[in-house]
């Protein structure tokens, strides 16, 4: 992600004695960045260590926080489940992902269009929704797939138990399984059919070449998406709540939040947020060295004929699969999510006098902060999205223009971010602004600013994979047309980026709807979010109103990102052009 | 249905001229209001009209209704009402005082412990409510130095599911929640998170030891978050039995048509007398105080006894089908043993059940 190939031509063309003139104003940006980035991403960590070593009321330095952080072997016990909870997930998610982005990618499977929209429609699910579902599907005795097996068996019991770490990994999985899909897909869009052929020609099977060619071949991005829902796994918060609270058993996430509860001990927490820092910061290194060793030069963006493989029979038995996938991830939670929005008491069924409409009435007009609520989701969220972008946009030009030295820094801290898991960024946040001087407790704009530096990864990922595709020649004909690099930035770089910055926007802009673990801890009475609504909604139960809150946020965040697919006129997440 | 509109907007329009208000002005006008609630009601409008209320007494439907009730009896006030469980509740405020942001105005909670920590670090604003003399004597006078008032009282009780049980097999007192016949099938709300439940564990320890929760925990229950979460999962025919069943959220429940039926235990209906206070800081101190009037005012009560909880008020009996705690065997611990005594609890119960 931060790969920044010196680009030679920028030096080639500007001489030094105009690089040393630039090198002032160019100074004064790089720094205004750089504070634009400590505020947002270094202050919150580095606050969040320096706490973790205080005492609570005197500020001395200690290590007594981390003796009670790990001194319980519950506490121990819940770290060794985040892990068995990440492993689980990253596993189960590429079993989902890969070879359905295989199968859309590559081969002739029919009915592609419907699976990707049904992978999009994971993607849009917030973990805690699908596990809300999840829990009326396969509750032990009341869930309706365990009713079916009892009625269809006759047996008195049911046969899955969603309260339980299978059930909570299934959850997160089907959930987190489009990071696998859109990352491998996209890699394989960009493999060419070449060296499959030639695998073909020496006598490899399709299975064969596929197994040891073509997957070998997007092994980086494999391996990006089984880190990515690892990190989801183990920082999500809802999802746990809802599931390992009852199965009795505690992760992370669950374990920090306690200590929150009386008496508040910050401190205590920042120091058992460490190893999920460690960890993920490991996990970023690992990454670096598996993939530094090998070439992957293969991928490249152009040339090479791509050629759908024909599966013949076997087609069927691949759209089974992703039909299947798409049930535990989508249909089947969507059905019994819709079953209790529309219904008086959920555990009556499905019959005419259950039906009811109120608990939208309820929702958009009895009560009275579920209005503010809906609005305020997705106005910080298309606020969120549009600060990402625009802080990510500059950093990526500076970066990838080489304007100013080290500007390397700058591309690390805008990716920082994804090693910091939701909940502890929270921490951090709410340690370094919610207290004065700044005083932002229960503002819009400590959300937003968290909201913002959580998404920054995304979208400098995706702005600067826009930029690099745009070669600087047509840049330097504005300049040596005598218009200024403003100019050409306004009137070339931004006008060709349209498309993809648009694309950008909406995929910042959909996790933001769907936040929870950052935002528990910043939100204030009156900038609440629906995510956090659902989540005080799901505390006492309430699965009918719950469930249509779910449908509102659903229905409204498929419709945003419609418009804006329609307007930039291609599938923005999960087909790259070029 | 015409005519009467506009009739209606001649009239509106000249009450919205002679109020100066916004269109609430338009709902019936508070019944009697005394001069200081007068007083109080002029005030707050001067200061912003709003109020935000974190409250842990009640489920969300019965919280938003006492809310919409006071902006009828009140217009031109709004009320922000938040329902979360009363350890939120406070993490909320403690969140707040550290951060010197007092959002809340109100707090509701149902764990007295947190409404004696928090006085004692000077979080409240002191307000003896003029109606605090007027309802019944035992809830009268717990802060004599008047920075927390019982607002609200409830009943936890055993619920279960008719579906599954018949009456002759159910539950008639704590000691039979132990019995194996029940394993896997007991669900309850965590001291962790609910008020309600932390009170409750601390009386079965006080009457029973925590040995009690030891054996309990033998029976694989169910444990959820919110004391209500136990009705949820009879109402879902998870589980059969409401170890912590609160006797407002399930008679409300059983008048919507859900199997249920409620058990008074023989050994004791557990009595929680849950407080509101004022908080310092707080930006709308006029609308907090009108709002003490209010939850402390026989309209409240009614609405109350609608959904099934305790009325505070003598003049306002039981909805039918409720019992009263004054006609049931009650038990309940003492402030000191709530304030000292429900931490513990909490700390126990991780240990025994694991969460």
């Amino acid at each position: 992600m931060t790969d920044n190939s010196i680009d030679g031509r920028t030096i080639h063309f500007s001489g030094v004695a105009s690089r040393l003139k630039r090198l002032d104003a160019s100074m004064l940006l790089w720094l205004a960045l750089i504070a634009v980035l400590a505020f947002l991403v270094l202050n919150p960590v580095l606050r969040l260590i320096i706490s973790s070593l205080q005492e609570t009321d005197t500020g001395r330095f200690t290590f007594a926080n981390y003796r009670v952080a790990y001194g319980n072997i519950r506490h121990l016990q819940a770290l060794a489940n985040s892990l068995e909870l990440g492993i689980g997930v990253a596993l189960l998610a590429t079993c989902f992902g890969v070879p359905i982005a295989w199968a859309i990618s590559r081969t002739d499977m029919p009915g592609k269009a419907f699976v990707r929209l049904m992978v999009f429609a994971a993607f849009v699910t917030p973990p805690y929704l699908g596990a809300i579902g999840w829990i009326l599907l396969a509750g032990p005795n009341s869930g309706w797939l365990n009713k079916i097996w009892m009625a269809l068996t006759g047996a008195g019991h049911g046969i899955f138990n969603i309260y339980s770490m299978t059930g909570l990994i299934l959850v997160i999985a089907v959930t987190s399984f489009p990071y696998t899909f859109v990352f491998t897909s996209s890699a394989l869009d960009l493999v060419s059919s070449e060296m499959e052929d030639a695998a073909n020609i020496l006598g490899a099977r399709t299975l064969r070449t596929t197994l040891r060619i073509t997957l070998p071949l997007v092994t980086p991005a494999i391996i990006g998406g089984i880190i990515i829902s690892f990190l989801e796994a183990i920082a999500l918060f809802g999802a746990p709540a809802l599931i390992a609270l009852p199965a009795r058993f505690n992760v992370v996430s669950t374990q920090l939040w306690q200590f929150f509860e009386y008496p508040v001990r910050v401190e205590e927490a920042a120091a058992y947020a460490m190893p999920l820092l460690a960890i993920t910061v490991l996990m970023f290194w690992l990454q670096r060295r598996v993939l530094g060793r090998k070439g992957y030069t293969s991928v490249t963006g152009k040339g090479g004929e791509r050629r759908m493989i024909a599966l013949g029979p076997w087609r069927w038995v691949m759209l089974g699969y992703a039909l299947l996938v798409c049930a535990l991830s989508v249909f089947l939670p969507m059905l019994v999510l819709l079953q209790a929005a529309f219904s008086k008491a959920w555990g009556r069924g499905f019959s005419i006098d259950n039906l009811t409409l109120h608990n939208f009435y309820y929702l958009l007009v009895e009560q009275t902060q579920a209005k503010q609520t809906i609005f305020n989701t997705f106005a910080y969220s298309a606020v969120t999205a549009f600060a990402a972008i625009s802080l990510s946009l500059a950093i990526a030009y500076v970066v990838n223009r080489k304007l100013v030295p080290w500007s390397n820094v700058l591309a690390f801290l805008c990716v920082a971010p994804f090693v910091v898991p939701g909940i502890v960024l929270a921490i951090g946040f709410y340690a370094a602004y919610a207290p004065p001087p700044l005083a932002l407790y229960g503002t819009a704009t400590i959300l937003i600013l968290g909201f913002t530096t959580r998404f920054l990864p995304i979208a400098y990922t995706s702005s600067a994979a826009g930029l690099r595709s745009i070669n600087p020649e047509m840049e330097e004909a504005v300049r040596i047309l005598g218009g200024s690099r403003l100019l050409a930035i306004r009137r070339v770089i931004i006008p060709l980026l349209k498309k993809s910055l648009a694309g950008a926007w909406i995929l910042v802009f959909i996790p933001a709807t769907r936040e929870l673990s950052s935002a528990i801890f910043l939100v204030g009475p009156n900038t609440r979010v629906i995510s956090v609504m659902l989540f005080d909604l799901s505390e006492e139960g309430n699965f009918e109103v719950l469930s249509a809150l779910g449908v509102i946020l659903l229905i409204a965040t498929v419709a945003i990102a419609g418009i804006g697919s329609k307007i930039i006129g291609r599938d923005f997440m999960l087909r790259r052009n070029s | 249905m015409f005519p009467m509109q506009r009739r209606g907007f001649i009239l509106g329009s000249s009450a919205l001229l002679a109020l100066g208000a916004g269109p609430k002005a338009l709902a019936q006008p508070a019944p009697a209001m005394t001069p200081h609630e007068k007083e109080l009601y002029e005030a707050a409008k001067n200061e912003g009209g709003e109020l935000t209320w974190y409250t842990a007494h009640s489920d969300d439907i019965t919280a938003q209704a006492l809310g919409r009730s006071f902006e009828s009896l009140y217009p031109g006030l709004k009320v922000n009402v938040l329902r979360t469980t009363a350890q939120v509740a406070y993490q909320r405020i403690t969140q707040e005082i550290k951060a010197s942001a007092i959002q809340c105005d109100v707090l509701s909670s149902t764990d007295l412990g947190h409404s004696v920590e928090l006085k004692a670090k000077g979080a409240f604003e002191k307000y003896v409510p003029e109606n605090s003399s007027k309802v019944l004597d035992i809830y009268q006078g717990y802060d004599p130095d008047g920075y927390y008032f019982v607002t609200s009282a409830g009943m936890i009780g055993i619920g279960y599911n008719t579906a599954k049980v018949k009456e002759a097999d159910a539950p008639k007192n704590w000691t039979d929640l132990l019995d194996p016949k029940w394993k896997d099938n007991i669900a309850l709300g965590h001291p962790g998170f609910s008020g309600y439940v932390g009170t409750w564990a601390l009386t079965l320890r006080n009457q029973y030891g925590w040995d009690f929760f030891e054996k309990l925990a033998k029976n694989n229950p169910r444990v959820g978050r919110s004391i209500n979460d136990a009705v949820t999962m009879l109402n879902a025919g998870e589980s059969a039995i409401a170890g912590s069943g609160p006797v407002g959220t399930l008679l409300d429940s059983l008048k919507k048509g859900n199997p249920l039926a409620m058990v008074y235990p023989t050994d004791g209906t557990v009595l929680i007398i849950a407080p509101s206070s004022i908080m310092k800081g707080s930006k709308h101190p006029n609308a907090a105080r009108l709002f003490m009037e209010f939850l402390m005012s026989e309209g409240a009560s009614r609405i109350w006894v609608e959904h099934f909880t305790e009325s505070i008020r003598p003049e306002v009996s039981p909805s039918e089908g409720a019992k009263s705690a004054k006609d049931l065997k009650i038990i309940r611990p003492t402030v000191a043993e709530i304030t000292k005594g429900v931490p513990e609890v909490i700390k126990q119960w991780r240990e025994t059940f694991g969460v």
